[in-house]
């Protein structure tokens, strides 16, 4: 256990609320298309709402990959969700000290990620979190539920402009608009030192992130994350995540804090 | 009596913050000639005539402390082995066992924590987003029954429906953990709690609570918990854990 890092923790995790999951929430959703024998047809085309927008509602999960976890083997793991390189072309452009930063944090076995203190996670590292997520889309405000420590982040789509000096928070202040089919949404205001991905590249009070969500079919929907963070890195970058539909089931509860141990556990520098 | 204190404490330090940040107006708040929010307004309703609950809601603050605020001593219907946990929490005395202290939030207490929370109307689903704990509760309104037999949970598993003008919750599955108040009164996991929320105009609305807890309580038992709606702002992003320095000052076993 004393070597175990804290992503493979957070993987045996995972795999513990799949089973918790299989378990309980069998609901059928309703609205989704089906094909003849029942089944979601998850290549029908992307829902609309009454504007003729894309509708994002839906319970979304990250695209996994497999990828070897030293002692638990080969494991599927979300894209990007412990490092976000392998998505940017050349590789992330880090500033000199958010590269030893982050060198610093890996090479700390990822002790201090905020999972591992069930703290709010960044939204970029949000998109790939092994549980799911929730999108709501209402006039006015898309809302993403996390079944993560069951917290929300609301992006605002009234025509509101973003507040000039918001208070610094893990998820910022987000206003999002339309541009064509994809919801563009840009976010500000984040404290500083938050994790982007698992073995902790850094972003800082300067960054600006930019996300496109495109929906482009029932069960796909691809956001494009730009961070501009001329603090951390020396030139604006780019990933694509994708999320797969999860139809016919909810959001678990997940409390973090509720019989936390594994802290305690873990080790690093 | 502390640890009651620190919480009444936290609470308050935390307003000023709300009032430094986010002025923005509303969309669609009725407004008086000068131009402020008409809170007694009539209420807004939908193109089926129900009233529309959405807004951002703040709960009159006693009910936190104290469930039964507006009960005459010896109302509360305890069982024997409710009323002896209910002492033995009394003025503090197990401040340090309430899960909010661990900032594990939990229903009913998480509809009469003093942050505001915002009312989602979306199909199929009502969801409440909170200030407090930056979490969020799920009112399924697509005709589901409420399940045999759900997983114990923090905030249950509920189900809403229209009669007439109230919007009524049936909810299940809350584990024994939580406190109905700052209080300590105690439920068990036979509650089922019943939540009436009825809007009376534009800037006001009640929850009326049923406790309907037979192994705690000897019957059913009501209290009414009144809201205002809070114009032109925006929830702010509250994280309990981030920096709790309460817990280690609170007492409990």
């Amino acid at each position: 256990m004393s070597t175990l890092s804290v992503t493979n923790a957070i993987a045996s995790l995972m795999v513990a609320a799949g089973i918790a999951q299989a378990q309980w929430l069998d609901y059928p959703t309703p609205g989704i298309p089906r094909t003849a024998d029942g089944k979601p047809n998850l290549s029908a085309p992307t829902p609309r709402t009454k504007d003729g927008k894309p509708d994002l509602s839906g319970i979304w999960a990250a695209t996994t990959e497999v990828i070897d976890r030293g002692p638990l083997g080969p494991t599927a793991t979300p894209r990007y969700w412990l490092d976000l390189g392998p998505g940017v072309r050349g590789g992330l452009p880090y500033q000199p000290w958010a590269g030893d930063l982050r060198k610093a944090r890996f090479a700390a076995n990822s002790k201090d990620h905020p999972m591992t203190q069930c703290l709010p996670l960044s939204i970029v590292l949000m998109h790939s979190h092994p549980l799911s997520r929730k999108v709501i889309q209402i006039p006015g405000l898309v809302g993403i539920l996390s079944e993560y420590n069951m917290m929300f982040r609301q992006i605002f789509t009234d025509g509101r402009p973003l507040p000039v000096d918001p208070q610094p928070s893990f998820y910022g202040y987000s206003v999002g608009k339309w541009d064509g089919d994809a919801l563009v949404v840009e976010t500000i205001g984040f404290k500083d030192g938050l994790w982007l991905d698992g073995r902790g590249s850094p972003s800082t009070d300067a960054a600006k992130v930019t996300e496109r969500f495109r929906r482009v079919n029932f069960g796909t929907l691809e956001i494009e994350i730009t961070v501009q963070d001329p603090k951390a890195y020396t030139m604006p970058w780019s990933v694509k995540v994708t999320q797969s539909l999860m139809p016919d089931t909810d959001l678990l509860e997940f409390v973090c804090l509720e019989n936390e141990k594994d802290r305690s556990h873990m080790v690093g520098k | 009596m502390f640890g009651r204190l620190i919480l009444v404490l936290v609470l308050f330090a935390a307003i000023p913050a709300w009032a430094q940040w986010f002025k923005l107006p509303t969309p669609g708040i009725p407004r008086t000639a000068d131009g402020r929010p008409n809170l007694t307004a009539p209420t807004p309703r939908g193109p089926d005539g129900k009233p529309i609950l959405s807004g951002i809601w703040q709960m009159n603050g006693k009910y936190l402390q104290d469930i039964a605020a507006d009960m005459k001593p010896g109302e509360v219907p305890y069982q024997p082995a409710t009323e002896k946990l209910f002492n033995s929490r009394r003025n503090g005395a197990g401040g340090k066992n309430d899960p909010a202290a661990r900032c594990i939030p939990g229903m009913p207490k998480l509809d009469a924590l003093p942050y505001p929370f915002k009312i989602l109307e979306a199909p199929g689903v009502v969801i409440m987003l909170f200030e407090g704990f930056t979490t969020f509760r799920q009112i399924f309104t697509d005709g589901r029954e409420l399940p045999k037999d759900p997983n114990p949970a923090w905030f249950g598993y509920s189900v809403g429906k229209w009669e007439g003008d109230d919007f009524v919750v049936n909810t299940i599955g809350i584990n024994e953990s939580t406190w109905l108040d700052n209080a300590g009164r105690p439920h068990s996991d036979a509650l089922h709690l019943i939540e009436r929320f009825r809007r009376h105009d534009f800037g006001h609305m009640d929850i009326e609570l049923t406790i309907d807890d037979p192994k705690a309580y000897t019957k059913p038992w009501i209290v009414k918990e009144d809201l205002r709606l809070i114009p032109d702002t925006e929830l702010l992003e509250y994280v309990c854990n981030e920096n709790n320095k309460d817990y280690e000052h609170l007492v409990g076993n």
